[in-house]
Protein backbone atom coordinates (compact mmCIF):
# COMPACT_ATOMS: atom_id res chain seq x y z
CA UNK A 1 0.00 0.00 0.00
CA UNK A 2 1.23 3.11 -0.90
CA UNK A 3 -0.38 6.65 0.50
CA UNK A 4 0.40 10.43 -0.79
CA UNK A 5 -1.20 13.90 0.38
CA UNK A 6 -1.53 16.13 -2.68
CA UNK A 7 -3.21 19.54 -2.79
CA UNK A 8 -5.93 20.41 -5.48
CA UNK A 9 -4.50 23.11 -8.12
CA UNK A 10 -7.00 23.91 -10.41
CA UNK A 11 -8.82 26.89 -10.32
CA UNK A 12 -12.86 25.53 -10.13
CA UNK A 13 -11.38 22.30 -7.81
CA UNK A 14 -12.17 18.92 -9.24
CA UNK A 15 -15.48 19.75 -11.35
CA UNK A 16 -16.89 17.32 -14.01
CA UNK A 17 -13.71 17.69 -16.32
CA UNK A 18 -11.07 17.03 -14.03
CA UNK A 19 -12.84 14.59 -12.14
CA UNK A 20 -13.52 13.28 -15.32
CA UNK A 21 -9.67 12.87 -16.67
CA UNK A 22 -8.87 11.64 -12.85
CA UNK A 23 -11.88 8.83 -13.51
CA UNK A 24 -10.52 7.64 -16.94
CA UNK A 25 -6.72 7.51 -15.25
CA UNK A 26 -7.74 5.49 -12.58
CA UNK A 27 -9.64 3.06 -14.46
CA UNK A 28 -6.56 2.61 -16.58
CA UNK A 29 -4.84 1.00 -13.10
CA UNK A 30 -6.03 -2.47 -11.38
CA UNK A 31 -5.10 -1.22 -7.82
CA UNK A 32 -7.90 0.23 -5.38
CA UNK A 33 -7.33 3.63 -5.58
CA UNK A 34 -9.07 5.85 -2.91
CA UNK A 35 -9.46 9.54 -2.13
CA UNK A 36 -9.42 10.94 1.24
CA UNK A 37 -11.24 14.54 2.25
CA UNK A 38 -11.84 15.54 5.86
CA UNK A 39 -12.13 11.72 6.83
CA UNK A 40 -14.15 10.85 3.78
CA UNK A 41 -12.74 8.37 1.47
CA UNK A 42 -13.86 7.04 -1.98
CA UNK A 43 -13.24 5.06 -4.75
CA UNK A 44 -11.24 7.13 -7.12
CA UNK A 45 -12.86 5.31 -10.14
CA UNK A 46 -16.24 5.96 -9.72
CA UNK A 47 -17.13 9.56 -10.88
CA UNK A 48 -19.96 11.04 -8.79
CA UNK A 49 -18.15 9.39 -5.62
CA UNK A 50 -14.94 12.49 -6.87
CA UNK A 51 -17.58 14.82 -7.50
CA UNK A 52 -19.12 14.56 -3.88
CA UNK A 53 -15.98 15.05 -2.24
CA UNK A 54 -16.33 18.74 -3.21
CA UNK A 55 -12.56 19.25 -3.39
CA UNK A 56 -11.83 23.16 -4.01
CA UNK A 57 -8.74 24.79 -5.22
CA UNK A 58 -5.78 24.51 -2.09
CA UNK A 59 -8.00 21.30 -0.39
CA UNK A 60 -5.59 18.60 0.76
CA UNK A 61 -6.19 14.67 -0.80
CA UNK A 62 -4.81 11.63 0.71
CA UNK A 63 -4.03 9.28 -2.31
CA UNK A 64 -4.24 5.74 -0.84
CA UNK A 65 -3.51 2.91 -3.60
CA UNK A 66 -3.41 -0.66 -2.61
CA UNK A 67 -2.17 -3.57 -5.79
CA UNK A 68 0.21 -4.64 -8.02
CA UNK A 69 0.72 -1.28 -10.14
CA UNK A 70 0.25 0.46 -7.36
CA UNK A 71 3.00 2.96 -7.61
CA UNK A 72 2.27 3.69 -11.11
CA UNK A 73 -1.25 4.40 -10.66
CA UNK A 74 0.04 6.94 -7.46
CA UNK A 75 2.26 8.97 -9.68
CA UNK A 76 -0.35 8.94 -12.28
CA UNK A 77 -3.50 10.31 -9.91
CA UNK A 78 -0.94 12.66 -8.37
CA UNK A 79 -0.41 14.10 -11.51
CA UNK A 80 -3.74 14.15 -12.70
CA UNK A 81 -4.84 15.82 -9.41
CA UNK A 82 -2.01 18.34 -9.84
CA UNK A 83 -2.23 19.38 -13.32
CA UNK A 84 -6.01 20.01 -13.02
CA UNK A 85 -7.44 23.29 -14.18
CA UNK B 1 -41.80 -6.44 -8.38
CA UNK B 2 -39.51 -3.63 -9.66
CA UNK B 3 -36.29 -5.20 -10.14
CA UNK B 4 -38.60 -7.42 -11.98
CA UNK B 5 -39.95 -4.81 -14.08
CA UNK B 6 -36.77 -3.66 -14.57
CA UNK B 7 -35.38 -6.84 -16.25
CA UNK B 8 -37.81 -7.34 -18.29
CA UNK B 9 -38.47 -3.58 -19.91
CA UNK B 10 -35.47 -2.32 -18.71
CA UNK B 11 -34.34 0.78 -16.76
CA UNK B 12 -36.67 4.56 -18.02
CA UNK B 13 -35.03 7.42 -17.57
CA UNK B 14 -37.08 10.91 -18.25
CA UNK B 15 -35.23 13.69 -19.87
CA UNK B 16 -33.81 15.91 -16.91
CA UNK B 17 -35.11 19.03 -19.34
CA UNK B 18 -37.82 20.27 -21.86
CA UNK B 19 -35.84 21.06 -25.19
CA UNK B 20 -34.06 19.08 -28.10
CA UNK B 21 -32.31 15.86 -27.21
CA UNK B 22 -28.95 15.15 -29.66
CA UNK B 23 -26.31 13.19 -29.62
CA UNK B 24 -23.27 13.36 -26.97
CA UNK B 25 -20.93 13.55 -29.32
CA UNK B 26 -22.59 16.94 -30.64
CA UNK B 27 -21.21 18.64 -27.21
CA UNK B 28 -18.48 20.90 -28.12
CA UNK B 29 -15.99 19.43 -24.94
CA UNK B 30 -14.46 15.93 -25.45
CA UNK B 31 -14.64 14.70 -22.18
CA UNK B 32 -18.17 14.64 -22.93
CA UNK B 33 -18.19 14.03 -26.05
CA UNK B 34 -15.59 11.18 -26.04
CA UNK B 35 -18.03 9.86 -23.07
CA UNK B 36 -14.86 10.34 -21.05
CA UNK B 37 -16.98 10.73 -17.84
CA UNK B 38 -20.07 7.98 -19.39
CA UNK B 39 -22.15 7.69 -21.68
CA UNK B 40 -26.10 9.22 -22.31
CA UNK B 41 -26.92 12.51 -24.13
CA UNK B 42 -27.21 16.01 -24.11
CA UNK B 43 -29.50 18.48 -24.38
CA UNK B 44 -30.40 21.54 -26.16
CA UNK B 45 -32.59 22.99 -23.25
CA UNK B 46 -35.87 25.46 -24.50
CA UNK B 47 -36.44 25.80 -20.45
CA UNK B 48 -34.30 26.35 -17.21
CA UNK B 49 -35.94 24.05 -14.75
CA UNK B 50 -33.79 20.76 -14.51
CA UNK B 51 -35.83 18.02 -12.87
CA UNK B 52 -35.17 14.49 -11.39
CA UNK B 53 -35.04 11.84 -14.69
CA UNK B 54 -36.52 9.14 -12.44
CA UNK B 55 -36.68 8.10 -8.22
CA UNK B 56 -33.32 8.98 -6.76
CA UNK B 57 -31.01 10.86 -4.57
CA UNK B 58 -29.21 13.87 -4.88
CA UNK B 59 -25.58 13.24 -4.10
CA UNK B 60 -23.93 16.32 -5.20
CA UNK B 61 -24.36 19.40 -6.35
CA UNK B 62 -21.30 21.19 -7.34
CA UNK B 63 -21.01 24.86 -5.24
CA UNK B 64 -21.75 26.55 -8.27
CA UNK B 65 -25.19 24.95 -9.20
CA UNK B 66 -23.78 24.04 -12.32
CA UNK B 67 -24.25 20.22 -12.51
CA UNK B 68 -25.80 17.40 -10.14
CA UNK B 69 -24.98 14.07 -9.37
CA UNK B 70 -28.07 11.51 -8.52
CA UNK B 71 -27.77 7.78 -7.17
CA UNK B 72 -30.91 6.27 -8.58
CA UNK B 73 -32.79 3.80 -6.92
CA UNK B 74 -31.82 1.24 -9.62
CA UNK B 75 -28.42 1.65 -9.13
CA UNK B 76 -26.92 3.93 -11.71
CA UNK B 77 -25.23 6.99 -11.35
CA UNK B 78 -26.53 10.11 -13.33
CA UNK B 79 -24.82 13.24 -14.12
CA UNK B 80 -26.41 16.46 -15.28
CA UNK B 81 -24.60 18.89 -16.07
CA UNK B 82 -25.23 22.32 -17.86
CA UNK B 83 -24.26 24.09 -20.45
CA UNK B 84 -20.17 23.64 -21.41
CA UNK B 85 -17.76 25.09 -19.15
CA UNK B 86 -20.28 26.30 -16.52
CA UNK B 87 -17.76 26.00 -13.74
CA UNK B 88 -15.90 29.01 -14.96
CA UNK B 89 -19.67 31.27 -14.17
CA UNK B 90 -19.29 30.55 -10.50
CA UNK B 91 -22.76 30.12 -9.89
CA UNK B 92 -24.08 32.77 -12.06
CA UNK B 93 -27.47 32.24 -13.76
CA UNK B 94 -28.08 28.79 -11.36
CA UNK B 95 -30.23 28.43 -8.38
CA UNK B 96 -30.43 25.46 -6.65
CA UNK B 97 -33.86 24.04 -5.48
CA UNK B 98 -32.82 21.61 -3.08
CA UNK B 99 -30.07 20.20 -0.74
CA UNK B 100 -27.65 17.23 -1.61
CA UNK B 101 -28.28 14.10 0.20
CA UNK B 102 -32.31 14.77 -0.28
CA UNK B 103 -34.47 11.82 -2.07
CA UNK B 104 -36.31 13.41 -5.19
CA UNK B 105 -38.99 11.80 -7.40
CA UNK B 106 -39.02 11.79 -10.86
CA UNK B 107 -40.06 15.45 -12.78
CA UNK B 108 -39.12 16.96 -9.26
CA UNK B 109 -37.14 20.28 -9.92
CA UNK B 110 -33.79 19.95 -8.90
CA UNK B 111 -31.97 23.45 -10.55
CA UNK B 112 -33.59 26.88 -11.65
CA UNK B 113 -31.45 27.71 -14.31
CA UNK B 114 -31.02 31.52 -16.43
CA UNK B 115 -30.59 30.43 -19.73
CA UNK B 116 -30.73 33.44 -21.51
CA UNK B 117 -28.19 34.67 -18.91
CA UNK B 118 -25.73 32.01 -19.53
CA UNK B 119 -25.74 32.75 -23.51
CA UNK B 120 -24.82 36.46 -22.19
CA UNK B 121 -21.84 35.45 -20.73
CA UNK B 122 -20.55 33.64 -23.91
CA UNK B 123 -21.18 29.55 -22.47
CA UNK B 124 -23.36 27.60 -24.45
CA UNK B 125 -26.17 25.44 -22.71
CA UNK B 126 -26.20 22.42 -24.27
CA UNK B 127 -26.51 20.10 -21.79
CA UNK B 128 -24.80 16.33 -20.98
CA UNK B 129 -26.82 13.90 -19.03
CA UNK B 130 -24.95 11.00 -18.52
CA UNK B 131 -24.47 7.72 -16.62
CA UNK B 132 -20.97 7.91 -14.99
CA UNK B 133 -21.17 4.36 -14.61
CA UNK B 134 -21.87 3.20 -18.02
CA UNK B 135 -19.34 0.50 -17.95
CA UNK B 136 -22.12 -0.79 -15.08
CA UNK B 137 -25.42 -0.90 -17.52
CA UNK B 138 -26.27 -1.82 -20.84
CA UNK B 139 -27.88 1.11 -23.61
CA UNK B 140 -31.35 -0.14 -25.24
CA UNK B 141 -32.29 3.06 -26.22
CA UNK B 142 -31.43 6.52 -26.77
CA UNK B 143 -34.45 8.92 -27.79
CA UNK B 144 -33.35 11.80 -30.03
CA UNK B 145 -35.57 14.77 -30.80
CA UNK B 146 -38.04 17.01 -28.82
CA UNK B 147 -38.24 16.13 -25.37
CA UNK B 148 -40.18 17.14 -21.81
CA UNK B 149 -38.43 18.17 -18.80
CA UNK B 150 -39.88 14.43 -16.70
CA UNK B 151 -41.66 12.78 -19.34
CA UNK B 152 -40.19 11.72 -22.29
CA UNK B 153 -38.02 8.76 -21.69
CA UNK B 154 -34.77 9.38 -23.10
CA UNK B 155 -32.77 6.28 -21.85
CA UNK B 156 -33.67 2.62 -21.58
CA UNK B 157 -31.01 0.33 -20.08
CA UNK B 158 -30.07 -2.91 -18.21
CA UNK B 159 -28.44 -3.34 -15.68
CA UNK B 160 -25.28 -6.21 -15.92
CA UNK B 161 -23.93 -6.00 -12.24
Amino acid sequence: MKQLIVKVQGEAGLHARPAGVLVKKAGEFSSKITLEKDGKAIDAKRLLAVLSLGAKQGDELTITVEGSDEEAALEAVKAVIEESH
Amino acid sequence: MFGFLNKLKGIELCSPLTGEAVELSGVPDPVFAEKMVGDGIAIKPTSGTVVAPCDGKVVQIFPTNHAVGIETSTGLDLLIHIGIDTVELKGDGFKRLVEEGVSVKKGQPILEVDLKRIEELGKSIISPFIITNADEVEFKEYKMGEVQAGETVVLVLKKNK
